[in-house]
Order: structure tokens, then C-alpha cells, then sequence
């Protein structure tokens, strides 16, 4: 217990039991340790500790900020939501240290696209989301395309087994004029996500998408023969 | 000890509207009633029904009156008789029994979508009904919406009315992947209507296989849906349907020689030869 009554030897058994390195081992003085294991627990309450993205409490706070921001400044923004296809089988197939190298894939692909302001957050077991700040809505599609097709599909060698992942993407933006609330914002772009699971998954799906039912492919297939003597039409 | 009678469920849907749904529906029910079956065609378009102005009734009181409890649900349900007619054109008109129709609301701006209470409710009174009847003729409305969905739920059977237009093909294509994906229908029974041509039973086959081969190509690749397209039958393009739905009549009194009138008659006969195989289980 140091003088300002914080007990530091079970905040850092708790590091330990977590797997955590001490922070308190580099010979600073008291504040300058006591200030690198705020960080330390910061980092931890706010992250998600297989794939180091923003976990689903610090990315529901995020969120409002952001929407904050976009009704103080009427600057758009969107919100990008990802689901792997089919994650259940992964694991039950292949283990879920090979699931855990795939979350972790995922999350370095969408790192390795994202400019310095957006947010990648894993919101759920397979789940992942991402916030677009001051995208226009072409903007925001683009975006969302490039991410969706960072990690849909994706190939990974384990083993020599190759295992390839897929995902579904749902997309809602604001345009700064009208701003919903977060949870409104995480149903709109989960209902564009659900959109795409139903259209057989693999596939992105934003609010400018026709609400149809019928695939660009599955419409040409089912138009291309229509000969008039085949028909009687 | 007597198994409870039920009716066999019959939802006819088509995504598209204006494919002749609803004279099917009128027309098919006129065709089993013929031939001693005891019928109700529910309109089960609850925004925008009409079976009661195709078949030149008034109704007092539609569906919407029996849910919200402003009527009995006798007093809702309109007999039309099924007249028919000689050859020769001077016999008089000899009503055999008919068929009741449940009509539906029009113009009710809040029936897109459907509370919990009103499926309950409407799920009571179709168990009600199917007590009475051998057929209950449910007539969908345009789309693929909620309500279109929850008929399409509870009925044994599912008939799709196309017609060969790209737009229609596309809609029923639509409508029955929305089916097997949402409601886990994979078998559907398909009607070819208003086919065009001297061989209309061919030309309807065609339609029929056609929308077999693309749903067995796209509908099979995420390995889940394998949808059993079925060919009800074909009605033939017949100048007597729009001059019998102009006068408001039942081709069987209209037309009863008609082509397209015997072709329902032979849809009847394969719809009751659906409805005596047995239904599933579950």
C-alpha cells in the first residue's frame, strides 16, 4: 500500500495473473511507475486482449463521442460491421488456437488499411466493426469495400491446411444532418449486415444497395435464356 | 379415436403484383367447390385486398372487423355461388353449392406488419376456420412482407403464381428464395399464368424448369437450401379471364368452356392430389 493508499501489490499480482508483463520493473520513480501502470490497466480495460483492437465496451464509448462530434460539427461519418462466416465451424474443425490465429489475421488486415482516425473494434467472438470518421457516403463504400475484401476471403496455410475465411458486412453512415444515437447507428449497420447474410453471406451491404432480393448474378442467370419462342411470350 | 379435421393450408403468393393472384385464387376455389369440396378463400392481402370486388360481392365486414372484434366471425363470411351453365347459351344458369370467401380491408395503412397479438389472433381464427372447411385458399398480397411471409409460415402448401415476364420470373424467384431462406419452405408449387402460344403446356414447363435450374445453381451454393420447385399448371393468355374479371364473374359462369377455365378445372385436380399427400411431421 503506497501513501496515497493504492495497494500495488495486488494490482500487480492481478497484472501477473493476467499474463501481463510488470511495468513497474524499469527503475523510474514512484510516479513515473505509477503512471505506466495506469497506462498498463487503461490499455487492458479498453482493449480486447487476443487482437489488440479496441474491445466492445471502449468502442460503444468511442461511438457516442464520435456522434457527438458529428451533431456539435455536422460532419459525416459511417460505421462499418464485420462477421466472419461460419466461424463456429472453424473452431470445431480445426481448434480454437487456429480460430484465435484467424481473429488475429482479421485484425491486423483491417489495421494494416485503416487511416490514423478510424477505430477497429472486435465487438464480439467473430465479430469485428469499424468507425469511419468524415466519410461521405462514396467514401464510406470504398472504404468498407476495401476493408471487407482485406478480409473476405482470406486464406491461411496452417499445418498445410488451408483454411479460408469469409465474411458478411453491413454498412450505415450519417451525413452530419441527421445524427442517430449509437445504438441506433449499431442497428442500422447491423441490419445492412443481416441484409447480407441472408443474400448468402461473403458480401457487403450498405443503405444504397436496391432492397432486393434477387443477386446481380442470380437476376442475369435467370433473364439471359428468355428466348420469345421458349416462352410463347 | 377421430383425428381433429383440418383444413389443408394453401398460400397463394407471387411477389409481383398484377399476375392474376387473386383470379386464381377466386377461380380455383370455384373448380374444388365443383367438385364437392367445401372451400374458403381468406384474402389475406390485409392492405390492399380484393377478392371481394373481383368476385362482385359487398362485404359488411372483412377480416380486419373479425380481428379487431367488431363482428362475429360469421357474420365476415360472404357464400358465392358457383353458377354453371349448359353449352347451349339459352339453358338457364344452375347454381351448384359454392365457396366463402373471408374478405380482406382496403386501404388499411397499418398492414404491412403484424404484432404478436395479431398473429396470435390470427392464427386462432384460421385454426377456427380450418374446422369447417377442406380448403382454405389463403390469397397473399404483392411482395415479400411480413404478412405475405407469416400466411406463407402457417400453410401446408405453397403456390406461386408467375407469369412469363422477366419481371414477374424475377419476383417469384425472389419470393421463393426469400421462402426457403426465412421460413425454410423448400417446396413450392409453381402456376404459370397468362402463357402465350400454341403450346402453353410446354412453354409454362419451360418457365417452371427454367426457375428450377437457377435456383439449383444459386440457391444450393451456400449448401444449405435445396428448393423443390414443383409445376402446379399452366393457365393459358385467354381473352375470356379479362372480360370474365370485368364483368365480376367466376369464369365457371362467365366462360365456362373457356381454355383457361378448363385449365384451372385440371389445377384443381392436381392441388387436391397435393393436398391428400400426406403433410410432414413436424
Amino acid at each position: 500500500m503506497n501513501r496515497d493508499g493504492l495497494d500495488l501489490t495486488a494490482a500487480l499480482r492481478l497484472l501477473s495473473q493476467a499474463g501481463c508483463p510488470n511495468p513497474m520493473q524499469s527503475g523510474e520513480d514512484e510516479t513515473r511507475q505509477l503512471q505506466m501502470l495506469i497506462d498498463t490497466l487503461c490499455d487492458l480495460s479498453s482493449h480486447d486482449g487476443l487482437t489488440g483492437l479496441v474491445n466492445a465496451t471502449f468502442f460503444r464509448s468511442i461511438l457516442a463521442r464520435e456522434l457527438d462530434r458529428v451533431a456539435r460539427t455536422g460532419r459525416p461519418c459511417a460505421l462499418l460491421s464485420l462477421d466472419l462466416d461460419h466461424f463456429k465451424a472453424i473452431n470445431d474443425t480445426h481448434g480454437h488456437p487456429v480460430g484465435d490465429l484467424v481473429l488475429r489475421h482479421v485484425a491486423r488486415s483491417l489495421q494494416g488499411l485503416m487511416r490514423s482516425m478510424d477505430t477497429a473494434a472486435r465487438t464480439g467472438g467473430e465479430e469485428f466493426a469499424v468507425i469511419l470518421p468524415e466519410c461521405t457516403p462514396s467514401e464510406a463504400i470504398r472504404a468498407a469495400q476495401r476493408l471487407h475484401q482485406a478480409i473476405s476471403p482470406i486464406t491461411l496455410s496452417i499445418d498445410r491446411v488451408a483454411i479460408t475465411v469469409t465474411a458478411s458486412a453491413g454498412l450505415a453512415w450519417t451525413d452530419g444532418r441527421s445524427v442517430p444515437d449509437a445504438a441506433q447507428f449499431v442497428a442500422e449497420t447491423d441490419h445492412e449486415l443481416y441484409r447480407a447474410k441472408r443474400l448468402g453471406r461473403r458480401r457487403l451491404c450498405h443503405p444504397l444497395l436496391p432492397l432486393s432480393h434477387v443477386l446481380p448474378e442470380e437476376r442475369a442467370s435467370l433473364l439471359a435464356p428468355l428466348p420469345e419462342d421458349k416462352y410463347g411470350i | 379415436m377421430e383425428s381433429e379435421r383440418r383444413a389443408r393450408r394453401v398460400a397463394i403468393v407471387s411477389g409481383k403484383g398484377g399476375v392474376g393472384k387473386t383470379m386464381v385464387a377466386a377461380n380455383l376455389a370455384a373448380a374444388l367447390a365443383k367438385t364437392g369440396h367445401s372451400v374458403l378463400v381468406v384474402d389475406s392481402d390485409l392492405g390492399l385486398a380484393n377478392l371481394d370486388v373481383m368476385l362482385g360481392v359487398q362485404p359488411s365486414y372483412t377480416l380486419h372487423d373479425v380481428l379487431h372484434g367488431a363482428c362475429a366471425l360469421k357474420d365476415a363470411l360472404v357464400r358465392v355461388p358457383v353458377c354453371t351453365r349448359g353449352v347451349a347459351s339459352t339453358e338457364e344458369a344452375s347454381p351448384v353449392d359454392g365457396f366463402d370467401i373471408l374478405p380482406g380491408g382496403s386501404g388499411i395503412r397499418d398492414a404491412t406488419t403484424l404484432t404478436a397479438s395479431a398473429r396470435e389472433d390470427l392464427k386462432t381464427l384460421l385454426h377456427e376456420l380450418g374446422s369447417r372447411y377442406e380448403f382454405l385458399l389463403c390469397d397473399a398480397g404483392a411482395g415479400i412482407g411480413e404478412v405475405v411471409l407469416f400466411f406463407a409460415q402457417i400453410a401446408d402448401d405453397i403456390v406461386v403464381v408467375v407469369t412469363p415476364e422477366p419481371t414477374s420470373l424475377t419476383d417469384a424467384y425472389a419470393t421463393i428464395k426469400v421462402l426457403a431462406r426465412e421460413c425454410g419452405r423448400t417446396d413450392v408449387h409453381v402456376i404459370v399464368n397468362l402463357v402465350a402460344g400454341a403450346t402453353p403446356e410446354k412453354a409454362g414447363g419451360a418457365v417452371v424448369s427454367h426457375l428450377r435450374q437457377v435456383a439449383s445453381r444459386f440457391l444450393l451454393s451456400d449448401g444449405t437450401t435445396l428448393v423443390r420447385i414443383h409445376l402446379l399448371g399452366v393457365i393459358p393468355s385467354d381473352p375470356a379471364v379479362p372480360r370474365a374479371i370485368a364483368r365480376q364473374q367466376l369464369l365457371e359462369s362467365a366462360a365456362p368452356t373457356a381454355p383457361a377455365t378448363q385449365a384451372i378445372a385440371l389445377l384443381a385436380d392436381h392441388l387436391f392430389d397435393v393436398a391428400t399427400t400426406p403433410l410432414p411431421q413436424s
